[in-house]
């Protein structure tokens, strides 16, 4: 392969690469399971609208009445942003359920496949290309 | 003849001095002359570059010679850093006492916590004052201010536009300037909590907002002066303060420092015939 040749093809994979979402930052499989789907619904205690995945922690109260704290991923601030979710809509206090997968980790983190807010909208909040779709399940409090 | 005449030469002197004092006055009034005519037209080192619009223009290529980075805080040398005598105005940052805590549990995790040395965007203020180059492009609406380590490009609005409404939580915050005569002064919040203030551990909250003041000091001197207020980590605002000299240095450049491509640089570019 002459260098040209290399030349063009690096610059054509740039073009494909840098074409791809922000928030495809890193795969949905590199941190989460698949095989553990998860519905919870929780209290908002943080919300961090950062680049290049964001995150929101809440307050979920077990049917025993304790309180345990979780860590969700979302997708990019501007994605987000375009569903309508500001830093105002999930403002702490505020009540949210969360349909997701967990952490392959195995602590209380997971992935935001879909968010049910609490004016009723439910709206998609993860952004990676390779989640699987939210399961059809109980949450696991009420 | 070989011998001295004291008396002669003690008699001449008078004469002697007043030649050569006559002639050291008319050397210093041509050298005066000189530079008032052509200094003030072409190099005059007291103009500082300005804008058309005629605001001080800071475009250039900047850098601190202090050791700020390694502890904002006066502190002596140790094993990965040189002694310095601090840039916070007091010595100390007034710390709440559970964040002191916190700040002392990253300085003793500071070889693996501080998120400089995992490549990411240093913050501001650290970007000023961490020690490598940064450039600045200016125009009359804003300020881009690019730093040499990681990625990032910040840009400070001088077109009289206010913070937006629903801001994100960015790793630079968002930076509205105005002017005070020649001085910018830079207000800047909207922070994320992920970036530290040096490689010691000092820290922030979201809730940082730094106000900044750049002044030129001569044309090629910039002081940089900042006040950082963050109700969640400080019991009152606080001020820093350094010195940035311009890089003057023939074709001097900036260098890209991605630290967090190094260790996938193997993999670039592929190499296919190796198996």
């Amino acid at each position: 392969m002459s260098r040209k040749t290399i030349v063009g093809a690096l610059a054509v994979l740039g073009v494909v690469v840098s074409a791809l979402p922000a928030n495809a930052h890193h795969a949905f499989s590199a941190e989460f399971d698949a095989a553990q789907p998860i519905k919870v619904k929780g209290i908002v205690t943080k919300f961090e609208l950062v680049n290049p995945h964001s995150w929101l922690y809440i307050d979920v109260t077990g049917p025993d009445g304790k309180v345990t704290q979780w860590g969700f991923e979302f997708g990019a601030p501007f994605g987000l942003k375009e569903k309508g979710i500001t830093k105002k809509t999930l403002a702490v206090g505020t009540e949210i359920t969360i349909n997701g997968y967990k952490a392959k980790n195995d602590q209380n983190f997971g992935y935001a496949v879909e968010s049910t807010l609490a004016d009723g909208r439910t709206i998609k909040t993860g952004g990676a290309q390779d989640a699987p779709a939210p399961a059809a399940q109980p949450a696991i409090n009420k | 003849m070989n011998t001295l005449d004291l008396n002669t030469l003690q008699r001449h002197r008078p004469a002697k001095f007043k030649k050569t004092a006559s002639a050291l006055l008319l050397l210093l009034a041509v050298f005066t002359f000189s530079f008032m005519t052509t200094g003030a037209e072409a190099h005059d080192s007291t103009k500082i570059p300005r804008l058309a619009n005629g605001k001080p223009d800071f475009s250039g290529i900047w850098q601190t010679t202090s050791a700020a980075d390694y502890d904002l805080e006066p502190h002596s040398n140790r094993k990965d850093a040189p002694p310095g005598p601090g840039i916070v105005e007091g010595g100390e940052i007034p710390y709440l006492p559970k964040a002191l805590a916190q700040r002392k549990k990253n300085f003793e995790n500071r070889a693996t916590d501080d998120p400089a040395l995992k490549g990411y965007t240093l913050g501001v203020p650290r970007a000023v004052y961490y020690p490598e180059p940064f450039q600045i492009f200016q125009r009359a609406r804003d300020l881009t201010v690019i730093p040499q380590f990681g990625h990032s490009v910040r840009t400070i609005h001088t077109n009289n536009t206010e913070h937006p409404e629903d801001p994100n939580d960015w790793w630079l915050g968002d930076s509205r300037a105005k002017w005070d005569g020649d001085t910018l002064v830079v207000d800047a919040k909207h922070f994320n909590d992920k970036t530290w203030l040096d490689r010691s551990g000092n820290f922030h909250s979201d809730a940082l907002q730094v106000v900044e003041r750049w002044k030129y000091l001569d044309p090629n001197t910039i002081e940089y002066k900042a006040t950082l207020t963050d109700e969640q980590v400080f019991s009152k605002p606080w001020n820093i303060s350094v010195i940035l000299h311009r890089h003057r240095e023939k074709n001097f450049q900036l260098i890209e420092d991605y630290r967090y491509t190094l260790d996938y640089d193997q993999f670039y570019p592929p190499k296919p015939d190796q198996k």
